[in-house]
């Protein structure tokens, strides 16, 4: 009975830790990796990153006072009909689904995305501000390099059960979990392509596919780059995916 | 034949002028269709007669010869599966598929056909994929408009104008990548005519593969991005597996029969010099296009091309078809076999005593 009711305790415990934590990423300069003539390296000033990605029980908090972004009443223009498939219902993830309760939420839309860290004062952050946080050196670190690390987790299937935020490895500046979760949004998570709409753009001759998309990349031998901007490429506003979720930022 | 009855002589005089022009006619005729006009929209015949939906198989397998003949809409869905399996009897490798084995599902159609092209990823796929198929004229072969995130689908159609045998790949970045993880198959584009019936096809397609452990090391083996672009794989494959296509799982065949090989190479990286032991090809469709040569020991497939061989079963043997760049075959896998079975037949082939 005491047992039962410590574990309830932990469970609980473990829910409510959504403590906001922000670390400092320090002012930078990012290589965008598709290189044009109007993509010269940019400046990235310092700027506040969530110290983990958003997890299911931030995320529930969310929902529960924003009704609009319940998964029986979402708009099906802001979130498709994977939103928050893996929950037990609008307002419960789950009594058998505790193990992800501090998991990162997936299966959530950028709509979703955006709409939640407004609600937090707080923005997505954009291509370089991920990619410049997530270029720090992880900190005590088994792998001889941090892109083999990665394209060990991307060339894995899906775990069953996605793992807890915190459970790969903290990097220099604080942040848990860059790589080897989850993909993660960001604010222009395909501008770096030209759209559809624009036929005849330069920007067109850019698409990250065949051969050619290795022709004015900044570094070609960084398969992980190639692989999160491939994916990046391939999304849209409303897509909601089993192991894509975010964080937030403030400037 | 033209039979002409040695009774009629007055018949013979008349004919054969008329063989001699029909002769010249067909010859001028040939020369209009030559393998270079095959593709001239203006030339075949694209009217559509109705929707089918293609008939798809997984390797050795192809697809029943077509007993349509006019252009039809082809209804074609493949799902790109990323999917643990054994790459040899103590690896393991994480492939990335094109409808769940490598190589992908075969796809046959006809030269004219207009196909409707729906490219799914499965919801638990970690990546983005996307197609590249050699047969379409179109921005990236169709990989422009597939860039298809997990649980989604992309759409775009194509006129399958050239015939010939057509590998297609997964050709989202990094390319090699998705391809050095199995990402490929084939389509055949039949020609208007179709092909000559012969009694058995199969499906071969080679690729190398590159692992942290050495060939046949214990458990899941991760991708070796240096081994990769050093292009020295630790497996050279028929149909992705180490003894996919050997022993109990040869091709059957009968002597007498004509076997017919569909094979492709999907690479990434190398050369397949493709070579039936103990048999010669009576015929090779070269690169997998419209030119045929005959009697030939060894054919190249360039990496990302493919060739249609056929063979007549004159014996009962074991065929081993080799990469006869032969260490490929000896340590890394490169081995399938048809199995041929029937009666010894001492004219062609016998062995006899010292």
């Amino acid at each position: 009975m005491i047992i039962t009711f410590f574990s309830a305790a932990n469970a609980q415990k473990k829910v409510v830790i959504s403590k906001d934590e922000m670390v400092t990423v320090p002012a930078g300069k990012y290589q965008p990796f598709f290189i044009t003539p109007n993509n010269q390296p940019i400046p990235v000033p310092s700027f506040k990153m969530d110290e983990t990605a958003v997890t299911n029980a931030e995320f529930l908090e969310f929902v529960k006072a924003n009704p609009q972004w319940r998964r029986s009443k979402v708009n099906r223009l802001f979130a498709d009909t994977n939103y928050l498939r893996h929950w037990q219902s609008d307002l419960s993830i789950g009594e058998a689904n505790k193990k992800i309760y501090n998991s990162p939420v997936v299966n959530v839309s950028w709509f979703a995305a955006e709409a939640y860290s407004k609600w937090k004062n707080k923005k997505l952050p954009t291509i370089a501000q991920w990619e410049t946080a997530a270029k720090a050196p992880p900190r005590n670190f088994k792998y001889k390099s941090l892109t083999d690390f990665i394209l060990d987790w991307y060339t894995k299937p899906n775990p069953k059960v996605l793992p807890n935020v915190k459970s790969t490895y903290q990097n220099e500046y604080g942040l848990y979990d860059m790589n080897g979760l989850i993909w993660e949004w960001t604010f222009n998570f395909n501008s770096f392509i030209g759209s559809r709409d624009s036929r005849g753009n330069d920007e067109d001759e850019l698409k990250n596919f065949c051969a050619g998309g290795a022709l004015n990349v900044s570094d070609k031998s960084d398969y992980a780059a190639f692989l999160r901007f491939s994916y990046r490429g391939s999304l849209k506003g409303n897509f909601c995916i089993a192991n894509l979720g975010f964080r937030c930022v403030k400037n | 034949m033209i039979q002409i009855s040695k009774k009629e002589p007055h018949l013979k005089k008349a004919i054969l002028p008329a063989l001699l022009l029909l002769s010249f006619t067909f010859f001028m005729f040939s020369c209009k269709t030559n393998p270079g006009n095959n593709a001239d929209e203006s030339k075949i015949d694209t009217t559509l007669t109705g929707t089918v939906t293609a008939e798809l198989t997984t390797a050795p397998n192809v697809p029943k010869p077509l007993t349509y003949t006019s252009p039809k809409k082809v209804m074609v869905t493949l799902e790109t599966i990323e999917k643990v399996m054994p790459i040899s009897d103590s690896s393991e490798y994480t492939f990335w598929t094109f409808g769940g084995q490598v190589p992908g599902n075969f796809i046959r159609v006809r030269q004219g056909d207009l196909v409707d092209f729906t490219l799914k990823n499965a919801p638990d796929s970690k990546m983005s994929h996307s197609i590249d198929l050699h047969a379409v004229i179109g921005p990236g072969g169709g990989a422009d408009a597939t860039a298809t995130a997990p649980g989604q689908s992309t759409h775009f159609q194509f006129r399958a104008l050239h015939p010939g045998l057509f590998v297609y790949h997964c050709a989202t970045g990094p390319v090699p990548l998705h391809i050095a993880n199995g990402m490929y198959g084939l389509i055949l584009v039949e020609p208007q005519g179709g092909l000559p019936k012969v009694d058995r096809e199969y499906y071969l397609m080679q690729g190398d593969f590159y692992t942290k452990g050495k060939y046949n090391a214990p458990g899941l083996q991760d991708f070796d991005e240096t081994k990769a672009l050093a292009e020295n794989p630790d497996y050279v494959l028929f149909n992705g597996k180490v003894r996919s296509t050997t022993g109990p799982n040869a091709l059957p065949a009968k002597v007498g029969e004509t076997v017919r090989l569909f094979v492709g190479n999907g690479g990434p990286n190398l050369v397949s010099s493709f070579h039936p032991i103990g048999q010669i090809f009576t015929k090779v469709y070269m690169e997998g296009g419209t030119e045929v040569n005959h009697d030939v020991q060894t054919t190249l497939i360039p990496s990302g091309g493919a060739a249609i061989v056929e063979m007549k079963m004159q014996v009962p043997e074991v065929i081993n078809l080799v990469d006869h760049s032969i260490f490929r075959a000896f340590n890394k896998g490169a081995i399938a076999q048809i199995k041929v079975t029937g009666a010894e037949n001492a004219n062609i082939y016998q062995k006899l005593k010292p």
